[in-house]
């Protein structure tokens, strides 16, 4: 082999072109959800599927992601002392199970606290059931708690109280959906923002709900093809 | 790697395997168990009690990455120990081989991985560790014939194995070397293949794994002190090569520092550490780090290669003219004939 040929030259310059033009003209909204109709962000196939161990605050009992198959599942991460985002966040989740009608009965939320310390068993299950009977408030040891952010990239952080400052939580604003064998479907995005898309997620939900016949093999990887462009 | 051989002395024991190389394979399969028992510790702990563990302690475990890791240092020390003492590295090139490993090591392997999946400047930092500075502090020290004689020999036989050195023969033609170190940094860095990797631990090891070993390739292409041959190209080429890689990483730096927009929505999701810092300013510094430092390894590297035309040159007995003529130096002179 000597030197790569004129034409392998110019193909690595467009190809340079290409990778230069990508990135310029590529917007925040994601093509491959365009692609498979959905509002929220697909990332079926990239996330990895539900996977929990955490003791659930309204009877105090271990409860592993077994305990939801057969329904679909939204993910939230927060605190009940939260001032803002957290109570904006699950009260528009509310809304949307509000939206669903008798369907929301085939929805659980999951609302984890990143403030276990503060947070005891029953201050969580108060917070929880009070959007909703379908809410259930989760509160696990620092370790599952910390490996369940982990497996789904939550930030979040407790600095302590002292003397002049109260205590400042952070965490990650990421809700996640979960079909109902437990494998992750949609990343939805900016539910505590001033303009949430509401209507998008009660459709995203009604079709994970009623039909959302699981895809063939090519599909799939037609959809993972598409998903990388 | 067999080239970077060929300027290393033949070693005792290397090439000569099966003389007395029982007591070394031993070493090699401690080494090796090791390795092993200290990465299963830290992924039980990992995985049962990732709350209690010190930042210094991997965010996520991965075993490739760090029996990599390990086998690199210990083929290091090793091959090191096995080397006649008059021929073995000076220190600076064993600070810059650790360095090197133990750069990538913290990007990867400590807490400050946590903080790279949730910030965008942070992973910046990542990735200019993982494909610039470690890389390049590794290449520096020149650690091929070290690491060639402290690894069993199995291990080196894969190594030298014809496939695989043909395609490290192509990865390494300058363009298409160049175009690999450029088009990794941007292919990770379209916004929908950056989401994608950083959701899904996968495709994430796959994209960790690719900037890694691109920036062994590359720097090792670039910082190779010997002329050509044996070097794969020449001086120019070389200089040429980390100097036209500098320009579309400033393109892309400048890009994303003067976006108006946040382009990885992963990082309003799934972020943010500090809620001073919102994701434009991320982005800003994010695009800088991209920019700037990276321009300045390659810089660094021209520099570098422009000491090693020197050095060379020094090293060159001066009989250069020798075709032009005569020799000017008649052997009859000493050897009486």
């Amino acid at each position: 082999m000597g030197m790569p040929g004129r034409r392998a030259l110019l193909g690595t310059a467009g190809a340079a072109v290409l990778a230069v033009a990508v990135p310029l003209v590529g917007s925040p909204a994601d093509a491959a959800t365009a692609a498979a109709g959905w509002h929220g962000i697909d990332v079926t196939g990239s996330s990895p599927a539900l996977e929990l161990s955490m003791t659930r605050a309204s009877d105090g009992r271990a409860v592993t992601a077994a305990d939801f198959r057969g329904r679909v599942v939204m993910l939230y991460f927060g605190y009940v002392s939260c001032p803002d985002a957290c109570p904006l966040t699950m009260s528009r989740i509310a809304h949307v199970l509000d939206n669903l009608g008798p369907l929301a009965s085939q929805v659980r939320v999951l609302f984890v606290t990143v403030d276990p310390a503060r947070d005891t068993l029953p201050v969580v299950r108060d917070y929880a059931s009070a959007f909703g009977v379908d809410f259930v408030g989760l509160r696990g040891t620092p370790d599952a708690l910390a490996a369940l952010a982990r497996r789904y990239r939550i930030a979040y952080s407790i600095t302590p109280a002292t003397e002049d400052t109260p205590e400042a939580v952070t965490h990650s604003s990421a809700v996640y959906v979960f079909d109902r064998t437990g494998r992750a479907r949609l990343l939805i995005p900016g539910l505590a923002s001033q303009t949430p898309d509401l209507d998008g997620v009660t459709e995203d939900m009604r079709r994970l709900i009623v039909g959302d016949a699981p895809k063939g093999l090519m599909q799939r990887m037609w959809d993972a093809v598409l998903g990388m462009v | 790697m067999d080239q970077r051989m060929a300027d290393a002395p033949a070693p005792a024991g290397f090439g000569a395997e099966h003389d007395g190389f029982d007591g070394d394979s031993r070493t090699a399969v401690a080494g090796l168990g090791l390795v092993l028992a200290f990465a299963a510790a830290l992924w039980w702990l990992c995985a049962e009690h990732p709350a209690r563990l010190p930042d210094w302690a991997p965010w996520e475990f991965s075993w490739t990455q760090f029996v990599a890791a390990g086998l690199a240092l210990f083929w290091y020390a090793r091959g090191v120990a096995l080397t006649p003492a008059a021929r073995r590295p000076g220190p600076w090139r064993h600070v810059a081989y650790v360095g090197g490993v133990a750069a990538i090591y913290t990007v990867l392997l400590t807490h400050f991985e946590y903080m790279a999946q949730h910030m965008f400047f942070l992973n910046r930092l990542q990735h200019l560790v993982m494909h610039h500075l470690g890389p390049f502090l590794i290449a520096l020290s020149w650690p091929g014939a070290s690491l060639l004689r402290g690894m069993p020999p199995p291990v080196r036989r894969v190594i030298e194995w014809a496939p695989l050195q043909r395609v490290m023969w192509v990865v390494q033609q300058p363009v298409i070397a160049g175009t690999l170190f450029v088009g990794l940094i941007y292919l990770w860095l379209i916004p929908a293949v950056h989401v994608r990797a950083m959701i899904d631990p996968r495709l994430y090891d796959v994209m960790n794994w690719t900037m890694v070993i691109d920036g062994l390739l590359f720097w090792s292409l670039v910082l190779d002190p010997r002329p050509s041959p044996p070097a794969r190209t020449s001086y120019a080429m070389r200089m040429l090569v980390t100097t036209l890689v500098m320009f579309p990483q400033i393109m892309l730096g400048a890009t994303i520092t003067f976006s108006t927009t946040s382009l990885y929505w992963y990082y309003d999701v799934c972020g943010r550490l500090y809620p001073s810092i919102g994701a434009l300013l991320d982005q800003h510094i994010g695009g800088v780090i991209l920019w700037i430092p990276s321009a300045m390894m390659s810089s660094a590297a021209f520099m570098l290669t422009l000491n090693n035309v020197r050095l060379n040159e020094e090293r060159q007995p001066v009989m250069e003219d020798d075709d032009d003529g005569p020799a000017p130096i008649s052997a009859s002179a000493w050897t009486g004939r």
